[in-house]
């Protein structure tokens, strides 16, 4: 009776520690993770599904094996566009391979090492950490160890029967899973030969897979024999190298584990092995409890990338217009060229480009587009573009992007806006029904698809006018954006601040002073009464190289700003007698931030 | 016992839903004793209203685009029963085989639509009726397009797929899609005289390069040479096809954002039997662009579209003067049995008309030739100025000059690529008319005297398929029969060896030496 007791106490015990390691998985996704950034994407992962509402989006996946899974996993992704939601649905997700894992263990080894059984969960959470999305990919596993489970409860001693069942068992895991069916069908060939000991068992379902499967491949999928064969491998999923080996760890994990606990068992190594008896005791025990923790600690500690997560944070805040919180997010980053457009962009609607844009690093494709950058880059673009007026690049931009990253809700907004700022209301109709019958973003669509029903001009939204204000009308045969492209958009509204900031901000980074004071008459348009400071700087350094005077309308330069000039000098002339490689340290410390030190080293942001 | 009765309990309770759910949404016609008549026709989409229908279409399915709470159609004719279909929701879907009896009991008729709605106050209205006339000539029972994302960049990195279509159902299948080619485009699918045994189809792709697939009934041979446009003679023993090099640029304003501009091209053809590849001087001259061919329906005139070179070989993209190409219709005399061509001749000069001619089609009863106008240069699909024109070959040959008009079924946007039915009775084109970007197959009824009726949209199951599909479909070819290959076999080609044979001839459109499909890839991509 006290043993029964104490079993039952140490039972509830470890009940409550899975309950707290899923509790603090759950808000690690939630809270650190974030599983929102996954869902935006920000031009990073492009294997996000797209998910729409309707019969005929889901025909589609029946079509070709494993079409179901990623049905599934399509849909409950969208959940990850709510947090705490997405964390509910992968915390499950993970908790449920736990589970399995566990079951599995304990059916072919007989004892199921707590250790082993979150390695799973572990490598989900190093891939969210990581900010991958591979929930298809645990979809699979998850489905090829339930059937699992399905099939050595239903399998019988009755030879032909077993075989029967797993006959049937594999069509409908392929069906459903793909190529998760490899799993299912190496670890019931893996059960049949350590647990029942049938050997001739295991061999005819390694062999009879394979034929079984290219046959339900041919007949109901009328797949072509590559098609067919290529299924057979992870590698049929598009993904990195980098991703594969995770991919095949995930897989394989489950396996190697049965298999390397067999070994053990072989060796006296179990709990009901010599081995174990003399070793268990109330610290092995709290070893077994704590090394879950552990695991899952250090992987994800090793695994977490700042860079990474800070990047994905500014494009999501960038997408909301939550410019101050892109501002905050790009403090904690040292500087990448691919969120360089969001972070000036923030810079320009929170009024700070012309003054601070030497605070954050600065190239000349952070503000302009570079092809050199990629196909990734026009993620980006497409919203630079947009805010500019440079309406057609815009929608050129988000039509790679659609090609690129499928027909993302956030890619469909855009082009509808663009449609509805074009008064192509036909095509802003066709991307709104396309949004109308996605989960999230379906009641935006249904709002602006009642706007244009009602007001067809679009008259009355401000954004749409203000686009069409600013939008281009000269047109040119480029891609890139150029100076005189900028001009165009000056031409057509000098009124363009946007446009005025980035055409400045181009000379500046370019060191093309002549065509930087020749604009600096546009200053009465946006700063009656100033002079921004990176501009003031600019005109200082400009007056001192060339020993002038610019005048600026009635504009003063600000004591300030003198003085940063005068200390600067002084440190770099005299302190440091011209020397750039001594004088670096200091003036990266002190005038880090300034158009002056970009002058000297071509460098900006590294007084933060 | 237990087990038993739950298990029944369960079925019971899915039969039910299900039942609800399909009484729901499709429920029984209504009987509809009282009612109000509003003296207008009721909205529906898409507008199937005024025009001509082919009576073999199949089911015109539209969306009620009136407030309500159940919506009803009685759809009738002067003889044969009426369909009546009825749904709370305003999507009505017409069921086939009644549809079908209508239409065949009623050719040359009025087909007409009383459309009834329930408004909140649980009142019925009546609209008043859609009418359409039923054509005596039946459609060709197939349409071939491509189906993809509107192409804003070339190499494309998107799907495409070419599908060909049953007119008479809904059922569409799979011809050749580009999964298994990375980045590769799969283009210009051209059938000889409609019938779905010859066809001609290009594939660029980076990992076999640019060819030709050639399909003859169940056989297809990969040909080694990229076929630009093509076009089979009438005889089935020969392609003509023009030899391009088309780069995309793209603009900064104005509603198109990209356009295409015909940099060098010229126009060769090629010998089914031999698998030879030829040309003559008068087809491929250097200092003019040469393409868009076409054959007569008797196979002893070529039209196509020539324009003066107004740059040099090597050019910028787009070269200076690309908005001032405008095309001539020339046609060029042709001799099968002795190889012999003619002198060509210009029919329709730029000069005269002031625009550009590109896409000459020609109606397989020799009598009629349309062709795509539009302000300057090449690919009319980007020009929204461009409009389908229709000339009468027979009065040409009696009055000794090519009179053109403008059919009536234009619209203010894009229209182009238009292919004549076997019957010559019904043109299939893409426009942009009604989505922009995401371009639209139409048929449109031709009468006896080459009028051109209203253009319908190519129907579809759901009837509100087109509000939210964000592909194109283009290229619109009609055929009398089902593909007789399908996407495995043209894969499986696709990846084979090269059949000797089929070697592009030197032009200056055509690339100088041999280069490994990556690099001929790039080359046309880049």
């Amino acid at each position: 009776m006290r043993l029964l007791h104490r079993l039952s106490g140490w039972a509830a015990g470890t009940t409550a520690l899975s309950l707290l390691f899923f509790l603090l998985y759950y808000l690690y996704l939630w809270m650190a993770v974030d599983l929102r950034l996954i869902y935006h994407g920000a031009g990073i992962i492009s294997n996000f599904p797209v998910f729409y509402l309707g019969w005929d989006f889901f025909l589609g996946f029946l079509s070709y094996p494993g079409g179901l899974i990623d049905y599934v996993s399509a849909f409950l992704s969208q959940f990850f566009c709510i947090g705490w939601a997405g964390a509910l649905i992968a915390t499950a997700q993970a908790w449920l391979l736990w589970l399995y894992t566990g079951a599995i263990l304990k059916l072919v080894n007989g004892w199921r090492p707590r250790w082993v059984c979150v390695l799973l969960p572990v490598f989900l959470a190093v891939l969210y950490t990581q900010c991958a999305y591979q929930f298809a990919t645990a979809m699979v596993l998850l489905t090829a160890f339930g059937f699992v489970c399905l099939y050595v409860k239903t399998s019988l001693k009755s030879k032909p029967v077993s075989f029967l069942v797993f006959m049937v068992l594999s069509l409908v895991v392929y069906a459903i899973a793909g190529n998760g069916y490899l799993l299912f069908a190496g670890l019931c060939a893996i059960y049949e030969l350590l647990v029942r000991r049938q050997w001739s068992m295991s061999v005819i379902f390694l062999v009879t897979a394979p034929i079984l499967l290219y046959t339900e491949d041919i007949l109901i999928f009328e797949a072509s024999i590559v098609e067919a064969l290529t299924r057979f491998s992870p590698f049929y999923m598009e993904a990195g190298s980098g991703m594969m080996m995770v991919i095949y760890i995930l897989y394989l994990s489950l396996p190697v584990a049965v298999l390397g606990l067999w070994l053990l068992g072989l060796i006296g190594i179990s709990p009901s092995g010599r081995f174990s008896r003399s070793v268990t005791g109330k610290v092995s025990r709290v070893i077994g409890l704590t090394l879950p923790f552990v695991v899952a600690v250090v992987a994800v500690s090793f695994s977490y990338n700042s860079n990474l997560k800070t990047m994905l944070e500014i494009d999501y805040y960038g997408s909301l217009s939550m410019w101050p919180e892109v501002l905050q997010a790009a403090n904690r980053h040292p500087g990448h060229k691919f969120i360089s457009k969001t972070v000036n962009r923030a810079m320009y609607h929170t009024g700070h480009l012309a003054d601070d844009m030497f605070f954050y690093p600065q190239g000349v494709e952070g503000l302009f587009m570079d092809r050199r950058v990629g196909f990734a880059a026009f993620w980006e673009l497409s919203d630079v573009f947009l805010d500019l007026g440079q309406i057609n690049l815009a929608e050129y931009a988000s039509f790679l992007c659609i090609e690129t990253y499928g027909e993302r809700p956030i890619i469909l907004r855009r082009l509808a806006l663009i449609n509805m700022v074009k008064g192509n209301i036909g095509a802003a109709r066709v991307c709104l029904g396309a949004l109308s019958r996605t989960m999230f973003d379906a009641s935006w669509a249904r709002s602006r698809l009642e706007e244009i029903e009602s007001d067809p001009d679009l008259s009355t939204d401000k954004e749409v006018q203000y686009l069409r204000s600013v939008m281009v009308e000269k047109d040119r045969t480029a891609l890139s954006i150029e100076p005189k492209m900028l001009m165009d958009l000056l031409d057509k509204n000098r009124q363009n601040r946007m446009a005025f900031e980035y055409l400045m901000g181009f000379y500046l980074l370019r060191g093309q002073f002549d065509l930087f004071l020749g604009n600096l008459g546009r200053l009465d348009d946006f700063y009656p009464v100033r002079v921004p400071r990176a501009y003031e700087e600019a005109i200082l350094f400009y007056n001192y190289i060339n020993r002038t005077r610019i005048e600026l309308n009635g504009r003063e330069i600000s004591q300030e700003s003198r003085e940063r000039f005068n200390g600067f000098m002084n440190t770099f002339l005299e302190k440091y007698q011209s020397n750039k490689n001594e004088a670096y340290k200091e003036l990266a410390r002190n005038y880090g931030d300034s158009y002056l030190f970009y002058c000297i080293y071509k460098q900006s942001g590294m007084k933060n | 016992m237990s087990k038993r009765i739950i298990i029944f309990g369960v079925v019971l309770s899915v039969v039910l839903l299900a039942g609800l759910l399909a009484y729901s949404m499709f429920g029984c016609a209504v009987k509809i004793d009282k009612y109000s008549d509003i003296d207008r026709p009721a909205r529906i989409y898409p507008d199937y209203s005024s025009t001509v229908i082919p009576p073999n279409i199949a089911p015109l399915n539209f969306m009620v685009q009136e407030k309500g709470s159940y919506y009803q159609a009685r759809i009738y004719s002067d003889k044969g029963e009426a369909v009546e279909v009825s749904s709370r929701s305003p999507m009505l879907s017409i069921p086939i085989g009644p549809w079908h009896e209508l239409l065949s009991k009623n050719r040359g008729g009025r087909l007409n639509f009383d459309v009834f709605v329930r408004t909140d106050s649980h009142n019925w209205v009546r609209y008043r009726s859609i009418t359409n006339k039923i054509a005596d000539e039946d459609i060709d029972g197939y349409l071939v397009y491509r189906r993809m994302h509107p192409p804003f960049h070339y190499p494309i990195r998107g799907p495409i797929g070419i599908f060909q279509r049953d007119l008479r159902s809904f059922d569409e299948k799979l011809v050749l899609d580009n999964h298994h080619q990375k980045a590769g485009c799969i283009n210009c699918h051209t059938f000889c005289g409609n019938r779905p045994e010859k066809m001609l189809l290009g594939v660029r792709s980076p990992d076999y390069g640019m060819i030709t697939l050639l399909v003859e009934g169940t056989t297809v041979q990969k040909v080694d040479s990229k076929f630009g446009y093509s076009t089979w003679h009438p005889s089935g023993r020969l392609a003509a096809f023009s030899i391009d090099k088309l780069p995309m640029f793209f603009h900064t304003a104005g509603s198109n954002v990209s356009d295409t501009v015909d940099v060098d091209s010229s126009l060769a053809y090629f010998v089914v039997d031999s698998k030879t590849v030829k040309t003559t001087p008068e087809i491929s001259k250097k200092e003019r662009l040469e393409s868009w061919p076409m054959w007569s329906a008797d196979g002893r005139y070529l039209y196509f579209c020539s324009a003066p070179m107004l740059w040099k070989e090597q050019t910028a993209i787009p070269p200076e003067g690309y908005n001032k190409v405008k095309y001539d219709l020339v046609r060029i005399s042709y001799d099968i049995e002795t190889d012999k061509w003619g002198k060509a001749e210009t029919i329709i000069s730029a000069a005269d008309t002031g625009r550009s001619i590109a896409m000459p089609r020609t109606s397989p009863d020799g009598r009629w030739l349309t062709f795509c106008m539009s302000d300057y240069g090449f690919l009319p699909t980007w020009q929204e100025s461009s409009d389908l024109y229709i000339v009468d070959l027979k009065a040409a040959q009696e009055i000794g000059r090519y009179e053109y008009r403008r059919l009536n079924n234009n619209s203010d946007k894009s229209e182009s690529w238009q292919s004549w039915s076997s019957n010559s009775r019904w043109l299939a084109f893409s426009s942009k008319r009604e989505h922009g970007g995401f371009t639209r197959s139409y048929l449109s009824y031709v009468d006896a005297n080459g009028e051109a009726y209203k253009a319908l949209i190519v129907p579809q199951k759901d009837s509100s398929f087109y509000t939210h599909n964000l592909e194109g479909f283009n290229t619109p070819e009609f055929t009398t029969g089902l593909i007789l290959t399908n996407n495995r076999q043209l894969e499986k080609v696709i990846r084979s060896p090269v059949q000797p044979g089929g070697k592009t001839p030197e032009t200056t459109a055509a690339p100088k030496v041999k280069e490994s499909p990556k690099q001929e890839y790039l080359r046309e991509v880049q």
